[in-house]
């Protein structure tokens, strides 16, 4: 038996005439990585932030491991963790200072928020510059940290929007052994990304979205035997299928 | 108690960017000071005390002439004990190298008794003072005149009366009529009239005192420079602080936090304690170094002119977030800091004293609580008040904190779009 450990229904939300969601519907199995994928505009970062409580939706329904978005949305707060797109850190901060931050802040001790962030330093690769000035760090390095911070708080849900874009082969390639790393230690996550390879190699599900609007969603197997062999065809191509081939903003 | 604590991290958190920000201490703590330094030494001559009148005297008798009385008496020998406008009287012990001095250029004038005063004066016969003055020094030389044409006077009069009472005595046969007798008996009186003046006993049953009019004696141009630049700076502080609340908004931070279990509450609490904080340091430090390195002096009422400080700082910070939720960008924030600062504070009476501004001006300055906090600064502190004379000022500027903070209350916001 499957446990839903997210459950979206009918989400909607608009800036002022604009359906950024139009009536999205999905649930992540728990454990799960769910791939969120779309082109850009397509409503996937509103999704996530209507999610993760920093938004609020103009309609549908919000479940994340039995809590209601609507009655509840304290308690989701202690059980997610947020890797923006955008890098939400503090550039005049050592990475340490950063990580221990946002642990106080998840309700972590001082002695606690220390200790995993050293953990997830080590985890990231960047426990020799943990007293580092993260205004001095590479984009790679930065997204490492920025992924290290949604882990503090041990989330049971981390929403990663993007965590790769613009980051060297190395760094992405770090990243992606970490995310099956957590995936193994039960953790559930919510994925998007622009990269269909990235989302081919790590998602255990993904769902395509367009125009605010979930139009395909399976397992990447199941959505490239819907245009060829598996094998031979790739994510991209389906992608590109059911999205177009027009360029978007 | 939950809240409380996430306010005090992201306080603290804020506090830590901005000490390891070299420059931003720079332009909060010791740039204010280098203003202070200048405009305090530009302002000193400025409606301060007169500079005190110093006059040199001495004399040329041997040892235990009258004249030595004379100027023992008139001697100045604690200058902490003379008022506002009374000179100096330096006793000199060398007429040569007082002459020189003179003709050096190192001393203004003196005046000198005579080797003869003590023998001329019991004598009956005339004698006279010689005043020595650099030709350019119109002042000393006057007052120098003065001097001597007090002592004339003075001795004159007493001789008057000693004259009469020994023509008294001579004639009821208590004192012989001979030369030595009368002129012995002359300068006895004259050392007794002496003594009892330096002995305390009145010089005078007529005395003077003297009343300024025109602009306002500042006895210390730092207590109206230091509040002034306090105002100014503290404000601008906080406003320039503006600038990294919108670059959190734009960062993303702050949307982040609200992603954990802080409240929008929480956030803006901690970003309004960090800038308090920052600004009560700041105060401290002003007034640390006022009172130590400037003498500012207070006034009547300390705590006043402290609560009527941790006023200002608590405005400031409700402005700052104020103008981080009316600004989009960090540009626009630094942009509209620096040009609400600059406006204000010459026109609330930061750089200069706003009673000195025509009545128009000073009514239009009422609108700016730069106004409101340097007229409570300047009643404690130049004008004597005591503290209800600054209960005014401090509820203009809990109506402006209410007013900056319900505006930043409504209006803040943690996403960038």
């Amino acid at each position: 038996m499957v446990e839903e450990f997210v459950v979206v229904s009918d989400l909607q939300k608009s800036f002022n005439e604009h359906k950024a969601v139009d009536g999205v519907s999905f649930s992540v199995h728990k454990g799960e990585i769910f791939g969120l994928l779309g082109p850009n505009g397509a409503g996937k970062t509103t999704t996530i932030r209507m999610l993760s409580t920093v938004l609020v939706a103009d309609g549908g329904e919000i479940t994340i491991g039995g809590h209601s978005m609507q009655r509840e949305s304290a308690a989701i707060r202690s059980i997610i963790g947020v890797c923006p797109q955008e890098l939400a850190l503090y550039d005049d901060l050592s990475a340490l200072d950063n990580m221990v931050f946002f642990g106080r802040m998840a309700g972590m001790t001082g002695l606690e928020a220390k200790e995993q962030a050293m953990a997830n330093l080590k985890l990231m690769g960047l426990v020799d510059r943990a007293k580092g000035k993260v205004a001095k760090f590479s984009g790679g390095m930065k997204r490492r940290i920025n992924l290290a911070i949604a882990l503090m708080g041990n989330p049971q849900l981390v929403f990663l929007d993007e965590p790769t874009v613009g980051i060297d082969p190395q760094s992405r390639n770090h990243i992606y052994e970490n995310i099956l790393g957590l995936q193994k230690k039960g953790m559930t996550i919510l994925y998007t990304t622009h990269y269909m390879e990235e989302a081919d190699r790590l998602c255990n599900r993904v769902a395509i979205m367009d125009g605010g609007k979930i139009i395909a969603m399976d397992t990447p197997h199941q959505l490239k035997s819907q245009i060829g062999p598996p094998e031979k065809v790739t994510l991209e191509e389906v992608f590109l299928r059911l999205t177009g081939r027009s360029l978007r903003d | 108690m939950k809240d409380l604590k996430h306010v005090w991290f992201i306080a603290l958190k804020d506090l830590k960017i901005f000490t390891r920000d070299r420059a931003s201490v720079f332009f909060f703590v010791v740039f204010p000071f280098l203003f202070i330094i200048l405009f305090n030494f530009l302002l000193s001559g400025v409606g301060s005390e007169d500079e005190r009148l110093e006059m040199h005297v001495l004399t040329r008798e041997p040892a235990g002439g009258l004249s030595y009385q004379i100027i023992g008496t008139i001697e100045t020998r604690d200058e902490s004990q003379l008022g506002p406008g009374q000179p100096k009287i330096v006793w000199d012990r060398d007429y040569d190298a007082a002459r020189q001095a003179v003709d050096d250029g190192d001393l203004a004038g003196f005046l000198a008794f005579p080797v003869d005063f003590t023998a001329a004066l019991t004598s009956g016969k005339p004698t006279e003072l010689e005043i020595f003055a650099d030709a350019a020094n119109v002042n000393v030389r006057a007052a120098l005149n003065g001097l001597a044409g007090a002592i004339s006077s003075q001795i004159g009069a007493d001789r008057i009366i000693i004259n009469a009472s020994i023509a008294l005595l001579v004639e009821s046969g208590a004192l012989a009529p001979d030369t030595e007798s009368v002129n012995r008996a002359v300068q006895q009186m004259m050392t007794d009239i002496i003594t009892a003046g330096a002995s305390g006993a009145p010089e005078t049953y007529i005395t003077f005192r003297t009343e300024k009019v025109g602009d306002v004696e500042a006895v210390n141009p730092a207590n109206f420079v230091i509040p002034g630049y306090l105002v100014m700076f503290v404000f601008f502080a906080a406003a320039v602080g503006s600038e990294s609340i919108v670059r959190e908004r734009k960062n993303n931070t702050l949307e982040r936090l609200l992603a954990t279990s802080v409240s929008r509450e929480s956030i803006l609490g901690g970003i309004f304690t960090g800038s308090i904080i920052k600004g009560l340091a700041q105060i401290i430090i002003f007034w640390g170094v006022g009172i130590l390195a400037y003498n500012v002096d207070l006034g009547l009422s300390p705590s006043a002119v402290i609560i009527l400080s941790f006023l200002m700082v608590i405005m400031s910070a409700a402005f700052s977030v104020m103008l981080a939720t009316i600004a989009r960008t960090q540009r626009a924030a630094a942009s509209l800091a620096v040009i609400t600062s600059l406006t204000l504070a010459p026109l609330g009476g930061c750089w200069w004293p706003s009673f000195l501004y025509p009545d128009w001006l000073q009514n239009i300055a009422k609108v700016t609580p730069h106004a409101w906090a340097t007229t409570g600064f300047n009643k404690l502190m130049l004008f004597g008040a005591d503290f209800s004379a600054a209960v005014p000022e401090m509820l203009a500027l809990i109506v402006f904190t209410i007013i900056f903070g319900g505006i930043a209350i409504w209006r803040f916001r943690t996403s960038a779009t």
